[in-house]
């Protein structure tokens, strides 16, 4: 079974908490799925295989000129900030 | 008199004879979401007023409602999670957009699971949704409320969104139509991404030709998401009727392999048998085929590889500093720590930390890769089979809507069931609808009908025409009395 340490190891890196009791359902979910996800290396000839990535080549994949056409206005954009100063969103210091 | 119960045909005709107001039309809408609000909770928001719009289209005047992962500017949207709990849009969803243009009313947002994860209508931040046909089951989900709110005759039609079955699922455990046209036919500009190549947009109605009337106004290309499909420039509303006779259909044998203890499941395999005879009578034809085994168990875990990776990446924005509540912390590693600590309940953490798993640089190559390799192996056999027939049809679910007491939430050990099927759909972009075809045990089924990517008006067609010899076209669970 997988160490609750290694799991919280990914929750770590993903920036956020568990409890110790989520951390045990968690150990054991990961048992049934990889299980599960052992049936995808059991298809024969896998390497030979283009991974898809979509379901289908995309029709439209040009770049559009780099011209700003969709712009949303200051007053609109302050509706979810929690901190404003002259305008300007206010965070915590990044560099302390 | 109600008339929000009734076909979008005849809504149009009442508010165009005058016997209604579109004003009337969002009254009786708003009473009946309160009303049942209590019960089944369809809503995180009910609206209290409407912009009424100029337009010539069907939809105008009509009301419906949106799943709460879809942009509307100055209107709350949640994802139903509390890390997005007073996040307010400043921008329109294209499909809003289309859906305001046309006249279209909307009455409220629909709770959801989770950020779109999850398919049992029991993660909302606000609360678990019921199913209108019996309060102590499960309505499926994740786009819930929208089933519900379509249901219980609130709305004659609302929007969900579908990554592996949150549209088709619901749909069949509520007794309605449920439609996810092919992948990019409607803009997912302005859609929360849950798993972006698995994502589609789509529509929950009482029958099939509303389900082509909404399509018909929300489609078409938007070069606001470079997924986006040209238009067809086809509508989809006038070609139902085009005549189904040879229309070739096939089943998938090993699906139907049911366990015979399961009584349940027999009932339904039975009532699908029956179905393909009435299919079979009115001119198609239909045949059983064989998948290999492993594939169809490989569906699954497939799906479960690609979402969660996926989706840990998508969701990484969500940090409590761009959007939603933003905890007092002094530095901003540990604000964000707090924020997405508190902001997302266990599932979602459980599904992200799975992610995170199939995404670390020594398992890219045996889990992720792999699943979408699989995915291809997958998508190139129904896609092999689209050549000789136009569709497939099968059973949407194995069971009628389970009870809140039965774990949805925890992985199940079965490695195959008739519901992993849907997935197919999600991985090859098809257009698949579900739509009911019988009642067992007091609950609704449904079957499945799925075409090749891009034939959206034909699989419409051959719905519409199947519809017609199931006899559950517009049942809904609404109290008459409201």
């Amino acid at each position: 079974m997988i160490k609750k340490e290694k799991l919280q190891e990914y929750a770590k890196k993903l920036m956020f908490d568990m409890k110790d009791e989520e951390y045990e359902t968690l150990a054991k979910e990961f048992e049934i799925i990889t299980k599960k996800m052992d049936i995808i290396g059991e298809i024969d000839n896998l390497d030979q295989i283009q991974p898809m990535t979509f379901p289908f080549p995309l029709e439209n994949v040009s770049l559009r000129e780099d011209v700003a056409s969709n712009t949303i206005n200051i007053e609109d954009i302050k509706v979810n900030a929690k901190e404003l100063e002259n305008d300007q969103v206010k965070i915590p210091k990044v560099v302390e | 008199m109600q008339y929000l119960n009734l076909t979008i045909d005849d809504i149009r005709k009442a508010l165009d004879n005058k016997e209604v107001t579109s004003d009337e039309l969002f009254n009786e809408a708003i009473k009946k979401a309160n009303y049942y609000q209590k019960d089944y909770n369809s809503f995180v928001t009910i609206l209290d007023n409407y912009e009424k719009v100029e337009s010539n289209s069907i939809l105008n005047g009509v009301c419906y409602a949106l799943k709460d992962n879809i942009s509307t500017k100055k209107i709350l949207t949640t994802a139903s999670s509390n890390i997005l709990k007073d996040y307010v849009p400043v921008y329109d969803a294209t499909v809003y957009k289309k859906l305001k243009e046309s006249g279209a009313v909307l009455v409220g947002k629909t709770v959801m699971d989770e950020l779109a994860m999850g398919g049992s209508g029991t993660t909302g931040h606000t609360g678990i949704v019921r199913n209108p046909w019996d309060i102590t089951r499960q309505i499926g989900g994740s786009s819930a409320g929208s089933a519900a709110a379509v249901a219980l005759g609130i709305v004659p039609f609302a929007i969900g969104s579908d990554t592996g079955d949150s549209i088709r699922k619901p749909a069949s455990y509520s007794g309605v139509v449920g439609f996810k046209p092919t992948y990019g036919r409607i803009s997912r500009y302005g859609l929360f991404p849950f798993a972006s190549s698995l994502d589609h947009l789509g529509c929950f109605t009482r029958c099939v030709k509303d389900a082509a009337y909404v399509i018909d106004v929300i489609k078409g290309h938007d070069d606001k998401d470079m997924t986006s499909l040209n238009d067809d420039n086809k509508e989809y509303s006038k070609s139902l009727d085009n005549d189904i006779k040879g229309r070739k259909l096939f089943y998938i044998k090993e699906a139907l392999e049911c366990d015979d203890n399961n009584s349940e499941l027999k009932e339904i395999i039975n009532n699908f048998k029956q179905t393909i005879e009435k299919c079979r009578s009115i001119g198609f034809e239909v045949d059983e085929i064989s998948i290999d085994n492993k594939l169809l168990e490989a569906l699954y875990p497939t799906y479960m590889v690609i979402s969660c990776a996926e989706a840990t990446s998508n969701n990484a924005n969500l940090t409590g500093i761009s959007f939603g509540p933003r905890p007092l912390e002094k530095n901003v590693n540990d604000l964000i720590f707090k924020a997405r600590t508190t902001g997302f309940s266990e599932l979602i953490k459980r599904r992200f930390i799975l992610g995170s798993y199939i995404l670390q640089k020594e398992n890219q190559e045996k889990l992720f890769l792999n699943a979408c390799r699989v995915r291809r192996l997958i998508v190139d056999t129904i896609n092999k089979l689209f050549d000789k027939y136009d569709g497939y049809i099968m059973p949407s679910m194995s069971s009628i809507a389970v009870k809140f007491d039965e774990k949805e939430n925890q992985v199940s050990n079965k490695n195959f069931a008739i519901e992993h099927l849907l997935l197919i759909a999600n991985f090859g972009g098809m257009p698949s609808i579900s739509f009911p075809c019988g009642i067992v045990n007091n609950m609704p089924i449904s079957i499945n009908m799925t075409s090749g990517a891009k034939n959206d008006e034909l699989l419409l067609n051959m719905a519409y025409k199947v519809e017609e010899v199931l006899g559950y076209k517009g049942i809904n669970r609404g109290d008459d009395n409201v």
